[in-house]
């Protein structure tokens, strides 16, 4: 018992590095497949993160959670955004609004802001700074990621780092919730993943294009 | 005479007389070897009194109130001393090199006004640097503003010239506008006019007043150090003036400056809030990177010298900032270190900047052309000139064994120790200095492998380059005297280091010697000279054939010197990275202009304003000029409107007088 | 006692550099389904290159034949830096990182002037390239060393070197890991290897440090490649002696010199692997994204710099 508690100690210390590195890597990438993979790398540091909680606090709903994590988010999600990818036949980059450096160097000022910002709450609820601020810089980062990345299918992408984040954040804070709600995101996120899929090829019919940046038609 | 006044007297005296033997010289040609002998040893005693000073701690004085209207007194602290032996090390070198280039290069009239003028120019600038009271220090600067305006004029007084040497006598005037006000500020504070009373009168002032005074200290003695955005001048002065002027401008007078402002602030004004520090900080930063970005855009050797000067007074402000912030959060010791880093560098840039102008007059005097893309191959035709140009480049870059790499490295080590401060802010920007400081000396690297690759080695790309020869011994012992200084200071820095250290404990009180900090430095440093001359020299004795044959370039026959880089197409990457600080007009002319698929000839035309000038200092100077209109509105030529603003101004003097 | 040991590390080093490159090609062949030379191959290279005659181009001067040498006994000095087996190295006990980088700076001075004398268009063109690459990595470079510096408190190398190896390895500190991720990235661009230049072509459009040497022949051309295979040994001992260093030797026993050498040969093929993998992985950037890539080890550096604030 005592080599897994401590394999799992270490593994939860050392967690939220990984994911700042994915974040950043993320953010800088220059190809839509590279990012599809990274956002797999994610989730599957995640779920390392959720066994060594579950072999830590002895629970067999976060064991089931991490599971579920695993099969949802590291197989099913990126192979569905990866068969996506393939079949529309648009170029393989990100269309992003910067440049990679430019990119790098936002990320790492998103990640500051997040440190900068979860420091009084982690001293108060005694809480680990270092995963509260990987799951803050996250959330920033998908929605940099909306904001920058002309793709539709970059979107999607961003939109899955965000939930990542508010994923991670509820993890730090309540140490998971309950498994019948979990269960419920993750389908969501699952159906609405397969829906996004057949609205950008039908995005690419209706325009020819799926460059997010022309679409303009919102307005009164 | 006390004995330990007399090298001083013996400087001033010297200096002071020259003119004479040079006006002499005019007519007796026999007597103009006196000319140049004469400031040389009184340079050399200026050096010894400095020297006594540093090491003794004596204080030699002149006062000569006696013969000025206002107290008017020298005197040598350790501060004066440091910079008065930077002074007369330099110049005197410079003076040799002079003797030489001004005889090949001028006729006998400007010789000897050059010949007069010079030796009052270091005169201004010793006073300066030694002055112990307000009215000489103001009465030395100014000179300094005149003298090396008319030095530059001797030159020539035409169009583009006029221009530039206006420009630069507006832009001195306008910061030593502040440094008089900075100066007169203070004055009604203190009891009388001397150094000893303005120091006095400091811990009096509050704060708001403290702050002005430094904004104005800052604005004054940055203008002429070359600040940017204060930095338009130098580049339009420094390439235009005579190769020894020009050295001396850049290497000397610009460390004036950085005087001034160490005496002004770290002397005048203790317990300095930290947002000073971080001020100096950020303008040398920007300096540093700005300078080196424009001097890797030219290809004129004398103006990308000039841009490197920004850049170097930038690394100075880097060290200067680095010292108040470190005095400001309670850390003498580091504090004492940054400060001895730019007073390092200070002496380092004396010598390998001069060295620089120096071997592009010997260039110039070779080839006649100071462009850069019509050198090449100089260093098979002029040999001593090609070495010490090298090691001047290599002491520039801060490459290891030369001088510049300690007084970098210095810089590096106070702001790692920077990063364990106790307040985020400064350890959070004093290590990101550092790497604003590396990107400097990369791009550094990168300008001069540009400068000495496309000047010195490879092709001649001009008949002027080919038929180039070595100039005349005086000027090689001139170049010689710098650059061995520049090795010495290199391999064997704690002699230096020594002597800063007296320095920086009467500036920053109750500081340790900085110098016990690098002592690892100085004992490595002559162990990897010693390696690597053992391992170059041992190679070379080996026996090995050796064949000359034509380049190969994989096989490309008939390679001539158009086919190499030029210096425009050596930093286009560079250039293109950093796009943003450069915005030339393009123009692109294709004749005739009815028939623009056959033309007969396309013209490509780029150039490249300052971005500042046309930013910064063409709206400000429209602004000034149309408020000026709109104010010349008042004078409506009517007299009775006149004596209507003469009563009105009455009547509002009497009301302040009743009731303010 | 420790001047043997540290004299013996540096001539491991030199000794060792070649096969490591050896080693390197014969990886990559594997992966790439070749059977590759036989990883001593660059020792025969360098003893043929040793016994040929030196060509000097017509128009050069003296500092064509200067440059190698200069560039050698630089790298050789840099490589007294690094401490291999203990914690301590020739150079490295009072030397720190700055006066490192600084002479691998000074070998790449003289290697560019080198290049430039040569008279003709490649050597410009692999000169301008490399002055835009080395000045971009300059930075990084030296951040992610000052972020280590300042978190062990001394910049000396072998003391960075023994406060890691005091440390748990698991306390995976943010700084570390933001150093390390940024001093791989700036290792590959600063030896020369894919994706920013490629080590075995000789194409015009690929070329960055080929092309600088493209003149030299004979011992020169033997000098330089050996000094540029010295210079990758060395940044490779670099990486694992701050950031993995466990297995060195605390004490000068026989047993605990084995133990390091072991170790030292463990992490070494690891990286070997790695790189080989890399290289065959992944293309080439074309020569104006060599920039992004700089600059995105430019914003991991500064991270790391700014954890340490984080990091008390």
């Amino acid at each position: 018992m005592g080599v897994v508690e401590f394999a799992a100690a270490k593994t939860l210390a050392s967690s939220a590095v990984f994911l700042f590195i994915t974040v950043l890597l993320i953010a800088s990438a220059k190809r839509t497949v590279s990012c599809i993979v990274l956002f797999a790398v994610q989730c599957a540091v995640i779920t390392a993160q959720i066994v060594a909680m579950a072999s830590l606090r002895h629970s067999g709903d976060a064991v089931a959670v991490a599971v579920m994590v695993l099969l949802v988010k590291v197989l099913a999600i990126p192979y569905a955004l990866l068969r996506v990818s393939a079949r529309l036949k648009v170029s393989p980059k990100v269309s992003a609004a910067t440049t990679p450096a430019q990119s790098a160097f936002i990320a790492a000022a998103l990640i500051l802001l997040a440190f900068a910002v979860v420091q009084p709450y982690a001293r108060d609820f005694a809480l680990d700074s270092e995963m509260l601020a990987a799951a803050t810089a996250m959330v920033l980062t998908g929605g940099f990621l909306m904001v920058s990345r002309r793709k539709a299918l970059m979107q999607v992408v961003g939109l899955l780092v965000l939930e990542n984040g508010i994923f991670l954040l509820a993890l730090t804070t309540t140490f998971g919730m309950p498994l019948v709600i979990e269960m419920g995101i993750f389908f969501d996120l699952l159906i609405w993943v397969l829906l996004m899929g057949v609205f950008i090829f039908r995005i690419r019919e209706t325009f020819a294009h799926v460059d997010v940046s022309r679409l303009r038609r919102l307005r009164g | 005479m006390n004995l330990s006044e007399f090298p001083l007297k013996f400087l001033l005296g010297g200096l002071l007389s020259t003119p004479a033997v040079a006006c002499v010289s005019v007519r007796w040609k026999s007597v103009r070897p006196l000319a140049t002998i004469l400031p040389i040893s009184a340079l050399l005693a200026g050096a010894v009194a400095a020297l006594q000073a540093l090491t003794h701690g004596t204080r030699s004085a002149v006062d000569i109130s006696w013969l000025a209207p206002l107290p008017f007194a020298l005197s040598l602290d350790r501060l004066s001393a440091y910079f008065l032996l930077l002074i007369c090390t330099v110049a005197s070198p410079v003076a040799v090199f002079a003797a030489s280039y001004l005889k090949r290069h001028y006729d006998d009239l400007r010789q000897c006004w050059i010949l007069a003028l010079l030796p009052l120019f270091l005169l201004s600038m010793v006073i300066v640097v030694a002055a112990d009271t307000v009215f000489a220090f103001l009465f030395g600067w100014e000179l300094m503003t005149l003298l090396s305006a008319a030095l530059v004029a001797v030159d020539g007084w035409d169009g583009e010239r006029r221009r530039a040497i206006f420009t630069y006598l507006l832009m001195m005037h306008a910061g030593a506008g502040a440094v008089f006000g900075a100066f007169f500020m203070l004055l009604p504070h203190s009891a009388g006019l001397d150094f000893a009373s303005l120091r006095a009168a400091a811990p009096l002032l509050t704060g708001g007043v403290r702050g002005a005074l430094f904004l104005l200290a800052f604005v004054g003695f940055g203008t002429k150090a070359g600040i940017v955005p204060l930095h338009v001048w130098l580049p339009k002065a420094h390439p235009i003036a005579p190769t020894p002027v020009s050295a001396l401008m850049s290497g000397v007078m610009l460390k004036t400056a950085v005087y001034g402002f160490i005496r002004f602030t770290f002397d005048f004004l203790p317990a300095r809030p930290a947002w000073w520090g971080y001020l100096v900080l950020a303008a040398g930063a920007i300096s540093a990177l700005l300078g080196v970005l424009f001097a890797i855009a030219e290809h004129d050797l004398k103006r990308l010298l000039a841009y490197h000067s920004v850049e170097n007074i930038g690394i100075i402000y880097l060290g200067l900032g680095a010292a108040m912030i470190f005095d400001s959060q309670g850390a003498p010791m580091w504090a004492a270190v940054a400060l001895s880093a730019a007073l390092l560098h200070s002496l380092n840039h004396a010598l390998f900047k001069s060295l620089l102008f120096l071997g592009a007059g010997a260039i110039t005097d070779a080839t006649h052309t100071q462009d850069m893309e019509e050198l090449g191959g100089l260093l098979k035709r002029m040999r001593v000139t090609g070495i010490v140009f090298l090691v001047a480049c290599c002491s520039i870059v801060g490459l290891p064994l030369f001088n510049g790499f300690v007084s970098e490295w210095l810089t590096f080590r106070s702001f790692v120790a920077g990063g364990e401060l106790h307040s985020v802010l400064a350890a959070i920007v004093l290590p990101l200095a550092a790497g604003v400081l590396a990107l400097v000396g990369g791009l550094a690297a990168a300008c001069f492998a540009k400068v000495y690759g496309v000047a010195f080695l490879g092709r001649p790309r001009s008949a002027e380059a080919d038929r180039a020869h070595e100039v005349p011994r005086l000027m090689q012992a001139g170049m010689g005297l710098l650059a061995a200084a520049c090795l010495l200071i290199g391999i064997v820095p704690g002699i230096v280091l020594r002597l800063i250290d007296g320095v920086v404990q009467q500036v920053i009180p109750g500081a340790p010697a900085p110098s016990g900090f690098s002592g690892g430095l100085a004992q490595l440093l002559p162990w990897i000279a010693v390696f690597v001359i053992a391992i170059s020299v041992g190679w070379f004795l080996v026996p090995r054939s050796t064949r000359v044959t034509s380049t190969w370039a994989c096989g490309l026959p008939a390679l001539d010197s158009r086919m190499q880089y030029t210096a425009t197409s050596f930093s286009k990457p560079l250039r293109q990275v950093f796009s943003w600080a450069y915005k030339p007009d393009r123009t692109v002319t294709i004749l005739p202009p009815e028939q623009p698929c056959f033309p007969a000839s396309i013209a490509y035309r780029s150039v490249r304003t300052t971005s500042f000038e046309r930013s910064l200092y063409q709206p400000a100077l429209d602004g000034i000029l149309t408020a000026a209109k709109r104010l010349r509105r008042m004078q409506t030529g009517n007299v009775q409107v006149y004596l209507l603003y003469l009563f009105l101004a009455l009547v509002a003097a009497l009301l302040y007088m009743r009731f303010a | 006692m420790t001047l043997g040991i540290d004299v013996i590390q540096v001539l491991l080093l030199i000794v060792i550099a070649p096969l490591l490159r050896g080693m390197i090609g014969r990886v990559k062949a594997r992966i790439q389904n070749r059977r590759g030379a036989s990883v001593f191959r660059p020792y025969a290279d360098l003893w043929k290159l040793f016994r040929k005659e030196d060509l000097v181009p017509l128009t050069a001067s003296f500092l064509f034949r200067l440059c190698p040498i200069v560039l050698f006994a630089a790298t050789l000095a840099a490589a007294a830096f690094v401490p291999v087996l203990h914690a301590s190295s020739l150079l490295g006990n009072t030397g720190d990182f700055i006066l490192l980088v600084y002479m691998l700076a000074l070998a790449r001075f003289f290697l560019v002037l080198g290049a430039m004398d040569g008279g003709s268009s490649f050597g410009g063109m692999g000169a301008s390239r490399e002055a835009l690459v080395s000045t971009l990595a300059e930075a990084p470079l030296l951040l992610a060393m000052i972020a280590i510096a300042i978190v062990s408190h001394s910049a000396s190398i072998a003391s960075m070197v023994h406060w890691t190896a005091v440390r748990d390895p698991f306390q995976l500190s943010p700084v570390h890991a933001f150093a390390l991720v940024a001093l791989a990235m700036v290792t590959i661009a600063e030896t020369g290897r894919v994706p920013v230049d490629n080590p075995v072509t000789h194409l015009e459009l690929t070329m960055i440090h080929e092309a600088m040497v493209l003149e030299y022949s004979g011992p020169s051309l033997a000098l330089i490649e050996w000094a540029n295979s010295i210079k990758l040994t060395l940044m490779f001992t670099l990486l694992i002696g701050l950031f993995a260093p466990w297995g060195i030797a605390a004490s000068l026993s026989f047993f605990g010199l084995g133990i390091a050498v072991a170790t030292f040969a463990l992490k070494i093929a690891i990286l070997i692997v790695a790189l080989a993998a890399l290289e065959s992985g992944v293309a080439k950037l074309r020569m104006y994204l060599v920039p992004q890539y700089l600059g995105i080890a430019c914003a991991i550096s500064v991270l790391a710099v700014v954890f340490t604030v984080f990091a008390r």
